[in-house]
């Protein structure tokens, strides 16, 4: 492939950018960043979004997105967590309970979308209220004591790294592969280039939609479950304000709103090029205020960017 | 009135155009052609002010101007007609007709009055008096919106008109409401620049002929030049024609009784094996509402298709498809495009059976139908916006090759394509017939149908009014049962 194209595929440029990042920093803190506790602590903080961000990059390559995933983590992780608390029960049934209520969210958010026609902003947003409310009941002010088993989920470690981390390289690895090789996920990038046209290509779109929520909600309801295991507690407050840094991670690895575009890969080093800038700004004792600011602002220059590049091939 | 000197025009390493001098006079018909890609949107985009020319003068009455935006060119009086509508559904005609030059009362408030009798002057000048402006323009047909475009285009008392491709989504009489504007404005003293793929059209309407290709200027000719000869300066080659013959087998492969829905009703045809049954008709005469349905994208509420004797009961396109049945829609780039995906990933966009995709094998057998179909591209990585509309059609025709199919349904299958293009795609409709395929051929152009069709099915008011064998079909008759005229003299078969 040539640099010119290369340039276009934001997954390389992404990758460059953060070796690029690590490289300067390993050069500024030579002491504190390139160690093995900061990567691993580093790789742990990012895994439960890039676990959500691989769902939000199928729904926006098909041209839609979840809003409600950030709620649903606290609703899978305070059902898991309110069933072994209150009523005794085994904590892989807990478990089994917390991702069967993501899916069937997942599932009410496709249907309502595809089949009745609601805008999924609108949907997802409404969908995002409701979910909240009920993970609020559901652990209130918080459920500690969770059996041993299911602490041993997400605390336990392999080969120097979190369990966490592991779920995710194993998630990223398995949707990576499905996407971009199983005629049924490259559907997606039909669905969202041109959906009449996907329709008229023999696609059933409205299924193909459902599918897309209940996978991301499923995958919402895993790190959920993963993060509650991981604090020991299920937190009604858990994952706010998720949803919007995991589309923040899944258009800076570039995926579009408009639809069509992203690949899973993407999605995870969104997510690492975000955590390593906060990583940074950490390190380098700058005030919490300036992490969002500076996020913010390093999402319009990545697709401004982009924005002026395709412009400039394109002449 | 419009010179235009030497001008050049480079994107990129490519040139675009090249050294072109063209002048445009008042109250004269100049039309312009040339193949997709000949350079004909680049020069309409400079003399708009789209595009700034790299090299050349353009001379306006005489005096030099540089164009620098699409309002330097308003002021001068260029006024253009696209060819993508420009349209805001969810105003009124009145409101879409004078978008910036609203007239309004003190105080900056629209002057809804004055605006609404403003529009229907206009409109009455034009013949189209059963418009109302205050109908809101998402009401409207899709031909009926384009002579709204072309209003909008009017309202402006521009000097010079430019109009791309006005009657691609036109028919026959509306067609012919719009030549008799176009000659109105020319007697009033207005120039103009008409655009057209359609040879007979060109001939008709306009005074002289210029023709553009490579990006060169090649001559300007009088319109009364023999079409072929015009075709050969276009194309720099004589075209090997299709010769008119016929591959219809006795066995009916697709078998339709009486059956309706939304738009259409009573439909009954039987398609054989080998053939091609033209469908012609009016815009919103059903033929594209019916295709869509025997492609099972639209309900069919009562009667049967028979596929090979058996009963077809078709709810999604998918199941049309496990059955043999292809579609190619009529708006290519909304229905039948993914524009940002490469050749080869749109011609395996319809692969049914599930499980991996190799990326590999697609390309190795896109490779062989770009090859097959003659679609120029370097390579089948190569994304479809990037290809001419030529092009782009012929992948879309590729994509349902692909899928072995018998039945084709083909709405508008050369809309907005180049002559070259045209050409080869006939050739691919009648080879696929020789292959034992049927086609349904949907067409608004009448000698496309004509050359093409075994038989012709005319419909009108959602109903088949008439199915004509190729001896007795010429374009009288279509036109006539296409707008419910029913001669006793004709033979009808139904």
């Amino acid at each position: 492939m040539q640099i010119k194209e290369r340039l276009q595929d934001r997954v390389f440029s992404l990758a460059a950018s953060i070796l690029i990042l690590c490289i300067i920093m390993t050069f500024i803190f030579p002491t504190q960043f390139p160690t093995v506790e900061n990567f691993s602590q580093l790789l742990l903080n990012l895994s439960i979004d890039t676990i959500v961000a691989v769902g939000m990059m199928i729904l926006l390559i098909s041209g839609m997105f979840d809003l409600s995933v950030g709620s649903i983590v606290a609703f899978s992780g305070g059902l898991a967590g309110y069933l072994m608390y209150y009523h005794d029960v085994n904590f892989l049934i807990a478990i089994v309970a917390g991702l069967s209520g993501s899916v069937l969210i997942g599932f009410v958010n496709g249907w309502l979308i595809a089949i009745a026609g609601i805008n999924p902003m609108i949907q997802t947003l409404a969908m995002m209220g409701i979910v909240r409310g009920l993970a609020l009941m559901l652990s209130g002010a918080g459920i500690q004591n969770f059996p041993y088993n299911f602490i041993y989920i997400g605390q336990s470690k392999l080969l120097g790294l979190q369990a966490p981390v592991w779920y995710m390289i194993f998630i990223v690895l398995m949707f990576s592969f499905l996407v971009n090789r199983t005629v049924f996920f490259r559907r997606y990038y039909f669905i969202g280039g041109n959906e009449r046209a996907a329709k008229l290509s023999g696609i059933q779109v409205e299924k193909m939609k459902i599918w897309a929520f209940v996978i991301s909600a499923t995958l919402a309801g895993i790190a959920g479950i993963l993060l509650s295991s991981r604090l020991g507690a299920a937190l009604s407050t858990s994952g706010r304000g998720l949803e919007l840094r995991v589309i923040t991670a899944v258009i800076l690895g570039g995926a579009s709103l408009s639809g069509g575009f992203g690949k899973i890969f993407g999605a995870l080093l969104g997510a690492l090029f975000m955590a390593l800038i906060n990583n940074l700004l950490i390190i380098g004792r700058v005030s919490g205020y300036w992490q969002e600011i500076i996020l913010g602002i390093v999402l319009i220059v990545a697709v401004g960017l982009d924005q002026w590049l395709i412009r400039k091939m394109e002449k | 009135m419009l010179r235009l000197r030497n001008i050049s025009k480079y994107f990129t390493g490519v040139k675009a155009l090249q050294n072109v001098t063209l002048h445009f006079e008042k109250g004269m018909i100049h039309a312009l052609c040339g193949e997709n890609g000949a350079g004909k949107s680049t020069l309409m985009n400079i003399i708009i002010g789209i595009h700034q020319p790299d090299e050349g003068v353009i001379l306006w009455n005489e005096q030099p101007v540089e164009i620098k935006n699409v309002q330097t060119a308003q002021r001068l009086g260029i006024s253009m007609v696209y060819q993508e509508r420009s349209l805001v559904d969810s105003l009124s005609i009145a409101e879409n007709i004078y978008p910036v030059q609203t007239p309004v009362v003190k105080g900056g408030l629209i002057d809804f009055p004055l605006l609404f009798r403003q529009t229907q002057q206009l409109l009455n000048e034009l013949g189209l008096i059963n418009l109302s402006p205050m109908t809101l323009v998402k009401k409207l047909s899709t031909a009926q919106k384009q002579m709204i475009e072309i209003a909008k285009a009017i309202a402006k008392t521009p000097s010079l008109l430019i109009l791309d491709e006005p009657t691609a989504s036109l028919t026959h009489s509306e067609t012919e409401i719009l030549f008799r504007i176009l000659k109105n404005l020319k007697d009033k003293g207005v120039g103009i620049i008409y655009i057209s793929h359609r040879m007979s059209e060109l001939q008709n309407i306009s005074d002289i002929i210029s023709v553009l290709k490579d990006g060169k200027f090649i001559s300007t000719i009088d319109s009364k030049t023999p079409a072929q000869e015009i075709v050969r300066l276009m194309v720099g080659r004589d075209l090997e024609s299709v010769k008119k013959s016929s591959n219809v087998q006795m066995e009916v492969s697709l078998e339709v009784e009486n059956i309706r829905g939304k738009g259409f009703r009573n439909i009954s045809f039987k398609l054989h094996k080998g053939e091609i049954l033209g469908f012609a008709g009016l815009q919103g005469s059903g033929r594209s509402a019916m295709a869509r349905a025997l492609f099972g994208d639209e309900k069919i509420t009562g009667g049967k298709i028979l596929k090979d004797g058996k009963i077809l009961h078709l709810n999604h396109p998918s199941e049309a498809l496990e059955h043999g049945i292809v579609y190619l829609p009529e708006d290519r780039k909304a229905e039948g495009l993914f524009l940002h995906s490469s050749i080869s990933e749109n011609i395996f966009s319809a692969q049914l059976k599930k499980g991996f995709y190799n990326a590999a094998i697609a390309d190795d057998v896109s490779l062989k139908l770009c090859k097959l179909f003659s679609i120029r591209t370097t390579t089948v990585k190569q994304h479809l916006r990037k290809l001419s509309g030529g092009n782009q059609q012929k992948v879309v025709l590729a994509k349902w090759l692909a899928q072995e199919p018998e039945i084709l349904i083909v709405n508008e299958p050369t809309h907005g394509v180049d002559i070259g293009s045209k050409e080869e795609i006939y050739q691919l409709l009648k080879y696929m017939t020789a292959e034992g395929k049927s086609i349904l051929l949907i067409s608004s152009e009448l000698p496309e149908l004509l050359f093409l069709s075994d038989r012709i099915a005319v419909m009108h008011e959602k109903e088949i009014i008439g199915i004509l064998n190729r001896e007795e079909a010429t374009e009288e008759r279509i036109a006539a049962l296409a707008s419910g005229i029913k001669t006793t003299k004709m033979y009808i078969c139904k």
